[in-house]
């Protein structure tokens, strides 16, 4: 008895501190850190998925947090800048201390922040397209969540040859950093299917006028364009050059086709026919006319947030990979019970048909790109509709 | 004496800043401001000595910063002396930029500057076997004892704390007063003797090399350069350091380097608006301090402590001024 | 072969137009300022927004554009302009001008949008216009009609006269009783308006898009250097080689040189009659 006592206070006092400190412990926040370019390029692309990341944080804090810790979500504008990228980065990984992080938008942003983070330990949600950005050996922890710039690259050129049976390719890449090594891997993917471009062409994207380079490629004999380039103002001028020749010439490529910016762009509306962009099985019609049920969803979830308007006028895949990325996170936590980085890594690797709005992902211990092939669509360019958009026919 | 205690309490902020300082983040922003000073201290001398409106230096940047990474990663050359190649091949761009553009008026020169700037974007796009075009290059870190984050902070704190002591060095010699001179009076510093072009032209390649030394430790300190990394608005930022924090001295420049790369990340939470208020603060600054910063301080120690100019009574002796008037006559 | 003259015109008219602007500015200030590609911005901006934003008609966008123009070359001067050269600091005008440009470049990302927007289509065309179409001679048109405008102007009007004084000797205009003050606080309102209008008329071609600003400053100060700084014809014809050139290199040379070809130029003349081809060496008696 009188040993018993002083043990059995130690143990009440011992047990009061651990379930204090553990108490402390689950109700620290799990940082989330969101490197997204609000202004400057892609910031279009940047606001609509910052809409999914807040309200996939909300969702998650709303129903208690991630095994009961509430996401804390820091968000900064790195403007489409590399050095304010990288800052943002360093001051995320170590400043902060973010338990991950999501983005950058931009792929050369992306480039020299991965490199950042894998050697901080920190797992990053990948996404930027460039294909070099993810690497099981060289960053660990990076998980791409959107599709890499081949699949889109390679679905285009599937349709353009084997469903609209073309073989007079004509390439159009812009003079930036992305459309330049676009165009390239295009060309590269093109010849590995014994098919050789027979026009090919880099353009600066401010310049006012195609009429020029659509003459060469219809002269050189081209009978499907196929553009890669995210400046919608290129895209615009390249349709209006293509309708104002009269030339009835199939255009397949970059989802920038489909934009909805293009349409105010356009001389007139039909130039939009015929033209047709990669896209998504999540945001593509059925031919009922019925999104997957999950996307429609989500889309009834965001419509009041972007303003209650009846129809949407942003890229819904943009809203959906932004809430998927949280969702993931989700995922990978409970998966692994903890924020441990090694545990989140092993939980991510061990992924297989996780099933997003935008996508079922699976990674691997060798792969890093969670995107599946049979998630990519085509779609026919001006049937936008609230985010979404109608299967090309084949 | 004041100043040189002020000087060497901030020397020693300096050395013993990876012990105090917060975190890896900040180590790394106090070896950007580093980086960002050795170009900046070498373009000093250009920009706000001898006066010439030079906003072209991020393409010099990007010159030696590919450099770099294509001969101590892609060939594999020891990273020193790749930076020692990227700040000779700079050295010598800066002398073939200058030669044709020095003779020319002040925003011509400038606008001379800025095209080669993009040109050297360009070139860098067109070449993509070379740069690796919009993908980009690794850059290697150098070897220990440089590659921790408090290692690489020594290197290019001791190379800062050089281009500052040769800077200082030429400002407060015979050549910083004619560079001055260049910059006020251009005529009559010529009528004097000041070799004017071929001091531009010396100070212009010096600007270049230290650009070429900076690029290389740019690119270890990114760990991965692309062309979007290189753009204009970092050419502006680096003329803009200089202006805010005064013509004519070095410690101004410094402070306004300083200043201006730790400002973005204070205004990080402000966001969409960041750019914005960049501007508003260097049109609050160009017109409320447009001597610069450096000058502020000169005014708040003169308040503080005014210089005794000792007055001297001059008391003529008059009568041996009589008589040798008298004798005059 | 036709459309690439033609396009290469039109591009060179806004350039021309441009270095017209500056030549306004600099006749009264001897300022060039790097908010001079800016005014076209606002012009084609503010143009889409009043017709197709607010739904007015084409005259009224036009008048609208071109008063804010006139508004932001006044705010030029008075921000930007009058206190640093009352300090008698060269340089400083380059700062203060690009602090402004800055800001609104940014204020205008924000308010309108980062993509380009259409910009309305002024007189009824078909599209299939080929080069006749009017996003090709408007700008063209009105390069023209600006500088046989402000020919007559200096020729023929007392204002005119006070700029060329004013451009010649300020000093002695000042002593002469010219308000020289608001005399250059005219020069940046007239060259606002021109600038906007500049924009206006090219709006077609380059879309309402808050970025051009910075490229168009550089084009049209190789378009001012080429032709001669203060001549308005050296300022058309200099325009007119500009976009040439960059319409032909990019036809078959491809876009990625675009820059170099340009700058090229710049440096070709600037080696060999760095006055440009109509300018006027200047020199001072010291």
């Amino acid at each position: 008895m009188k040993v018993r006592a002083p043990a059995l206070l130690a143990g009440i006092i011992v047990g009061a501190t651990l379930s204090l400190i553990g108490s402390a412990a689950v109700a620290q926040p799990i940082k989330v850190g969101w490197l997204s370019s609000l202004t400057g390029p892609l910031s279009s692309a940047a606001l609509a998925e910052n809409e999914g990341v807040q309200l996939a944080v909300e969702e998650i804090n709303a129903a208690g947090g991630i095994l009961g810790r509430k996401i804390e979500l820091l968000t900064r504008d790195t403007a489409g800048d590399p050095t304010k990228a990288v800052n943002f980065a360093q001051q995320l990984a170590f400043s902060d201390k973010v338990h991950f992080v999501i983005g950058p938008v931009n792929s050369g942003e992306g480039l020299a922040t991965t490199p950042i983070l894998a050697r901080a330990g920190i797992p990053n949600m990948v996404i930027g397209s460039i294909d070099q950005l993810t690497d099981p050996k060289k960053y660990p922890r990076a998980f791409r969540v959107i599709n890499t710039n081949m699949q889109w690259i390679s679905s285009a050129n599937d349709y353009a040859l084997k469903a609209l049976k073309r073989a007079k390719v004509a390439v159009i890449g812009d003079t930036t950093g992305y459309g330049t090594s676009s165009a390239k891997t295009a060309q590269e993917l093109l010849e590995k299917v014994g098919v050789k471009p027979v026009y090919s062409v880099l353009i600066d994207p401010n310049k006012t006028d195609l009429s020029d380079e659509m003459s060469k490629a219809k002269a050189a004999g081209a009978d499907v364009v196929m553009p890669w380039s995210a400046a919608t103002g290129l895209q615009a001028r390249l349709l209006n050059a293509r309708g104002d020749m009269g030339w009835d010439v199939p255009v397949v490529g970059h989802p920038a086709l489909m934009a909805s910016q293009i349409r105010a762009l356009l001389n007139k509306p039909e130039y939009w026919e015929n033209t047709f962009a990669a896209g998504y099985v999540s945001t593509t019609y059925d031919a009922a006319g019925k999104l997957p049920p999950r996307t429609q969803e989500l889309v009834d979830k965001m419509r009041p947030r972007l303003g209650g308007k009846a129809e949407l006028d942003i890229l819904f895949w943009w809203v959906a990979m932004g809430y998927d990325c949280v969702r993931i996170i989700e995922h990978a936590v409970k998966a692994a019970g903890s924020t441990d980085p090694a545990a989140v890594q092993k939980a991510l690797e061990d992924t297989s048909r996780y099933e997003g709005i935008y996508a079922t992902y699976s990674w691997g211990p060798e792969q890093r790109n969670g995107f599946p092939d049979n998630n990519m669509a085509v779609n026919i360019a001006n049937t936008f509709k609230d985010g979404s958009f109608k299967l090309a026919p084949r | 004496m004041k100043k040189s205690a002020t000087l060497v309490v901030a020397g020693l902020l300096a050395v013993t800043f990876p012990i105090w300082a917060g975190d890896q983040y900040q180590l790394h922003l106090a070896a950007l401001i580093a980086v960002f000073w050795v170009l900046i201290g070498g373009l000093n001398l250009v920009v706000g000595y001898t006066g010439q409106l030079s906003i072209g230096h991020v393409g010099l940047l990007a010159v030696s910063a590919y450099t770099f990474s294509i001969l101590a990663g892609t060939q594999g050359l020891h990273p020193a002396i790749a930076t020692a190649a990227a700040g000779a091949l700079c050295g010598l761009f800066g002398l073939l930029l200058g030669l044709p553009s020095l003779r020319l008026p002040g925003f011509y020169f400038a606008m001379a500057t800025m095209a080669v700037a993009l040109i050297v974007g360009e070139f860098i796009m067109a070449n993509d076997g070379l740069t690796g075009g919009g993908i980009g290059l690794a850059a290697p870190t150098f070897p220990t004892p440089f590659d921790s984050p408090a290692g690489f902070y020594y290197l290019v704190l001791a190379l800062a704390a050089l281009v500052t002591w040769l800077t200082w060095n030429v400002a407060r010699r015979m050549w910083g007063r004619g560079l001055v001179a260049i910059r006020d009076q251009p005529v009559t510093a010529q009528a004097v003797g000041v070799p004017v072009f071929r001091a531009k032209l010396k100070v212009f390649v010096f600007s270049g090399v230290t650009a070429g030394v900076a690029g290389a430790v740019f690119a270890s300190l990114q760990s991965y350069i692309t062309p979007d990394t290189f753009v204009f608005e970092l050419s502006l930022f680096f003329f803009v350091c200089i202006i805010i924090g005064g013509r004519g001295s070095i410690v101004g420049p410094l402070i306004g380097t300083v200043i201006l790369t730790a400002l973005p990340e204070l205004v990080a939470p402000l966001a969409k608006l960041g750019n914005f208020f960049y501007g508003l603060l260097l049109l609050a600054v160009v017109l409320l301090v447009p001597e610069g910063i450096g000058r502020v301080f000169e005014v708040i120690s003169e308040r503080l402590r005014p210089r005794h100019i000792a007055s001297v009574p001059v008391s003529p002796d008059l009568p041996r001024l009589a008589r040798a008037l008298g004798a005059r006559r | 072969m036709w459309s690439v003259l033609v396009s290469g015109l039109a591009t060179g008219a806004l350039f021309a137009a441009t270095a017209l602007v500056y030549n306004v500015m600099f006749s009264t200030s001897k300022v060039l300022s790097i908010t001079t590609g800016h005014l076209a911005m606002l012009g084609g901006v503010f143009g889409a927004f009043f017709i197709t934003g607010l739904g007015l008609p084409w005259i009224v966008g036009l008048v609208g554009a071109v008063a804010v123009g006139a508004a932001f070359g006044w705010l030029t001067d008075v921000l930007a302009i009058r206190r640093v050269l009352a300090r008698s600091d060269e340089h400083l005008w380059l700062l203060s001008t690009l602090a402004l440009a800055t800001m609104v470049q940014q204020a205008v990302g924000l308010w309108w949008g980062t993509e380009p927007r259409p910009f309305p289509r002024l007189i009824p065309q078909d599209f299939s216009a080929g080069i006749t179409d009017q996003k090709f001679w408007l700008p063209i048109g009105v390069a023209i009609v600006m500088a046989l405008g402000l020919e007559l102007f200096y020729r023929r009007t007392m204002y005119g006269k006070l700029f060329l004084a004013m451009s010649e000797d300020a000093f002695a205009a000042r002593a002469r009783g010219v308000p020289t003050d608001r005399i250059r606080s005219l020069s940046y309102v007239i060259a606002g308006a021109m600038g906007a209008l500049a924009g206006f008329a090219a709006g077609q071609l380059t879309f309402a898009y808050f970025a051009l600003g910075l490229t168009l400053t550089l084009n049209g100060f190789i378009a001012l250097a080429v032709g001669g700084l203060g001549s308005n014809l050296g300022a058309l014809i200099g325009g007119a080689a500009l976009g040439l050139l960059n319409a032909y290199s990019s036809y078959f040379v491809g876009g990625e040189f675009q820059q170099t070809i340009s700058v090229g130029l710049l440096m070709l003349v600037l080696l060999l009659k760095p006055e440009g081809l109509l300018g006027s060496r200047s020199t001072r008696p010291v």
